[in-house]
């Protein structure tokens, strides 16, 4: 296993498990005829929002590299820093006791265990830690909202910000955290300060600051193409070649042998079609609000999609729909080229990958644009979509007591109190093999990589010890293609729509006809007609919605 | 196991009091005490649920604060076509499972029940369970590597140079290729209950017409089936009550395969136009529609059933 778990890589993780895509989506319905559009470039916001300072308490092995505005790739780690610096001094907690919610996927430890212990002890507080079963997280917190009885701490992934209402908690359920957090008031939690001011935009709702962020990135993008480097070196092929989408159709019919079970792709729609530059989902045109459906450019993306899979070198396994395996077609080498989320560059693909072909080397192509004209245009999502919450009810002392102890949670990869974190006590939890924290029986037991790290932790990190090439690699793509990153239209906004406009957003009617067509079932004309019913049963409406409440009002975010 | 042709007790018990009765049978029911409360808990209480069918249901304020609309979702629904899609698809597919399905657990039945063997007839009886332990993902995943378009016959095909054969893919064809998933994986598991019907058969039955010459498809005809009409028939009344009831997790798996058109049958259209959309009181009001439908499905096919001559649900 990865020696942390990053952002993304609990995002290709989790949405295996529930089957979400971690796209970086940013509306997000909400219930009820609260018609509140929260835009997060209001002026009181960015008054609000915290002061920005990073942390140079770790240098990493390959520096961050920066790109726009706000875009960032993350840094590399060679190897577990050896010096544990401790960046909290003292104990931050005061005697309190709170009870957290978080959302877990794996087995959930023993109540009061001794990683629990330890913990509490050097927070000083006593956290009653009561991880819920993920799979069924999006059912167990509405229960827990409808009878207001929050805990005093959880975490609402914002992937399920409109099943959750999120819109409406805040404020009404979830504490208000601007007073404590606003401008150079976040000092007094260095740690916290450093988590980039992205991320607690992401966790704002109205002009004000609700969430905490755990593993935020500057870096943040849906996925990309990869493609299995071993197999196109071998044949002398390298990324750089594919400058265009026909470069890349010709590269399909150069690599795929059906008789011999080989085919060239697997589903890339999901992270190809920005290629046409068709924007996630909005884009201002003129001063004029354009929903991604009422664009041209999705329909050519969808065209060439449609080719490549009545093309014959699309594996009939991914026409079938069937996802979960393409994992496995790939290592197998039976697909060489796929579409995945950045999480899917890490130690254990490393690891799957060579225990099926010692040569399994990943890699990924640059962006390009379909024409192969100009230069691509990458829409970032959301810093971050993990983000913890405090209960309305807490006292002010509570909340800064809890907010001392998220500081502590979020202390930089590496540092003294993140390997606690992440891998418990020395010597009890875990020993030092190689200089790779490495989990003994009782860590294994009880030391679960997403307990604590829900509440708050630090920025996402590359790091796959026993993988140097995997880390260089991934480093070195993200260095390559920062250029290409920019902010989309509402970036980082969190918008709460009236329930009318939701199923609009949604969309599922057109979804369902843009996956039939890259499918190779239906002709992009099927998607024109599903999106001209869209367009006159709600689409108008949402999208005039958002021009008027959000877009007038709010400005574009970016 | 009692004989058809014995009287049943609750005939006897009219004449005695309620009280009576209740002291005669209260182990009996007191046996029953923790399946009602099943049935109540899952099955009934749940129905409460139904209310947010005629609301904006926000899970948030709960069911007493959402929003009451009406019949607003109803004419929602009755106006999208992607419902009337899924009603076309759900009526069309129980027929031809009604066709193609229904009879074939009860030939089976027959044959296993010539078999003489014991020791053949409980390995055939095995194998042909075997599949309904499978989990439909375990099921779909083996079509898919036996017939999909890199499965063992297609790879075949395309090693000897022949065009390839689209099974899993087709969605023209796509209500054949689920209708003999659903015998290969369910029909030897629905042979039980038509074995059970055989068995209590009377064999004096069967001696008595062979003395007097009768052969053997005379004894299937005039002995077996009319043995096994009570429960064909019960079967059948069960099968056209659960006619809008066609699977889910089949069709949500292989959704993508075939496109949601061919696919999409009503509780597949309630889960993704409904709660995947957080649009539950949509979903609710396809759900209620459909138990409406099937509660009238299966009033019309009981009342068929007495008609006969038969039982059907019960005795009248």
């Amino acid at each position: 296993m990865g020696i942390e778990l990053n952002r993304r890589r609990f995002l290709s993780t989790t949405a295996s498990v529930v089957g979400l895509t971690a796209m970086g989506g940013l509306l997000s319905a909400c219930g009820g005829g609260a018609q509140q559009a929260t835009g997060a470039n209001s002026d009181a916001l960015k008054s609000a929002l915290p002061s920005y300072v990073p942390s140079n308490a770790i240098k990493a092995d390959i520096a961050a590299v920066a790109g726009g505005p706000d875009v960032m790739t993350d840094p590399g780690f060679l190897t577990y820093p050896s010096n544990r610096i401790a960046t909290v001094s003292g104990i931050p907690g005061k005697g309190g006791r709170y009870t957290t919610v978080t959302p877990l996927w794996g087995t959930i430890p023993p109540a009061d265990n001794s990683f629990y212990q330890a913990m509490n002890k050097a927070l000083g507080v006593t956290l009653d830690m009561k991880p819920a079963d993920g799979n069924n997280y999006a059912t167990i917190v509405p229960t827990m909202t409808a009878a207001k009885k929050l805990p005093d701490w959880i975490q609402l992934p914002a992937w399920w910000s409109s099943n959750f209402s999120l819109g409406e908690l805040a404020g009404t359920q979830l504490a208000d955290l601007t007073p404590y957090l606003s401008g150079d008031n976040i000092k007094k939690y260095p740690n916290l300060a450093a988590l980039p001011t992205g991320a607690w935009q992401s966790g704002a709702w109205g002009d004000k600051l609700y969430g905490i962020p755990s593993f935020s990135t500057g870096f943040s993008i849906a996925g990309t193409t990869f493609f299995r480097r071993d197999v196109l070196d071998a044949k002398g092929i390298t990324a750089d070649q594919v400058k265009s989408a026909d470069d890349l159709m010709n590269l399909g019919k150069e690599l795929t042998d059906a008789k011999g079970g080989v085919w060239a792709f697997d589903d890339v729609w999901t992270y190809m079609f920005p290629a046409w530059n068709v924007p996630l989902k909005w884009k201002v045109d003129n001063g004029k609000l354009v929903h991604k459906y009422e664009m041209e450019e999705l329909l050519d993306a969808l065209d060439w999609h449609y080719k490549l899979a009545t093309s014959g070198y699309l594996h009939p396994d991914a026409i079938a729909g069937d996802n979960t395996n393409a994992g496995v077609r790939f290592y197998s080498g039976k697909t060489l080229i796929g579409g995945g989320g950045g999480g899917a560059w890490n130690l254990s693909d490393h690891q799957s990958g060579t225990a099926a072909n010692p040569n399994y080397r990943r890699g990924a192509f640059n962006f390009f644009t379909a024409d192969g004209k100009g230069d691509a245009v990458i829409e970032m999502g959301a810093s971050t979509r993990i983000l913890s919450y405090l209960n309305i009810n807490l006292k002010p002392e509570q909340i800064e007591e809890l907010l001392a102890v998220a500081n502590y949670l979020a202390a930089p990869f590496g540092s003294a109190e993140y390997t606690l974190i992440n891998f418990g006590v020395e010597g009890v939890h875990h020993t030092m093999v190689n200089g790779v924290p490495t989990a003994t029986e009782e860590g294994k037991k009880n030391v679960q990589a997403t307990t604590y790290p829900f509440l708050a932790a630090p920025s996402a990190v590359i790091s796959n010890p026993g993988g140097d090439v995997v880390t260089k690699d991934y480093t070195a793509w993200q260095a390559a293609n920062v250029k290409y990153l920019r902010k989309p239209v509402f970036w980082n906004m969190n918008i709460s729509l009236p329930r009318s406009m939701a199923t609009a957003d949604a969309a599922q009617a057109v979804e369902d006809a843009i996956k039939d067509c890259y499918h190779g079932k239906k002709p992009v004309s099927e998607v024109k007609d599903a999106i001209t019913t869209w367009k006159s049963s709600g689409g108008d409406k949402l999208i005039q919605w958002m021009d008027e409440n959000v877009l007038q009002k709010y400005g574009t975010g970016q | 196991m009692s004989t058809v042709d014995t009287e049943p007790p609750a005939r006897k018990s009219g004449r005695l009091s309620l009280r009576v009765r209740l002291r005669r049978d209260r182990s009996l029911l007191l046996m029953t005490v923790p399946a009602v409360a099943l049935l109540l808990v899952f099955n009934y209480v749940p129905l409460f649920g139904l209310l947010t069918a005629f609301q904006d249901y926000n899970p948030l304020v709960g069911v007493w604060n959402s929003e009451w609309v009406g019949f607003d979702q109803f004419e929602y629904l009755f106006n999208d076509s992607l419902f009337w899609g899924s009603l076309g698809n759900t009526l069309y597919l129980s027929f031809v499972q009604l066709v193609l399905f229904f009879p074939i657990p009860i030939a089976l039945a027959l044959l296993l029940n010539s078999v003489l063997s014991e020791r053949l007839r409980n390995l055939i009886q095995s194998i042909a369970y075997l599949p309904h332990f499978f989990s439909w993902v375990l099921a779909i995943t083996i079509f898919q590597q036996m017939f999909g378009g890199a499965g063992l016959l297609n790879q075949f095909l395309r090693s000897n140079d022949i065009s390839t054969w689209d099974i899993m893919t087709n969605p023209d064809t796509f209500v054949l290729l689920v209708t003999s998933q659903a015998i290969w994986k369910e029909a030897g598991w629905s042979i039980i209950v038509f074995l059970a019907a055989l068995a209590a058969i009377n064999t004096d039955l069967y001696e008595s017409s062979a003395v007097d010459g009768a052969g053997r498809w005379r004894r299937l005809w005039h002995i077996t089936l009319p043995g096994m009409a009570g429960v064909i028939m019960l079967m059948l009344v069960l099968r056209l009550g659960n006619a809008l009831t066609v699977g889910f997790e089949q069709f949500l798996i292989q959704r993508e395969a075939v496109g949601h058109e061919a696919a999409d049958v009503l509780d597949t259209f309630a889960f993704y136009y409904g709660i995947a959309t957080n649009n539950y009181s949509y979903g609710a009001a396809a759900g209620l529609f459909k138990s409406v439908i099937s509660l009238l499905l299966i009033w019309g096919a009981n009342k068929l059933a007495h008609a006969f001559g038969e039982d059907g649900l019960y005795r009248k």
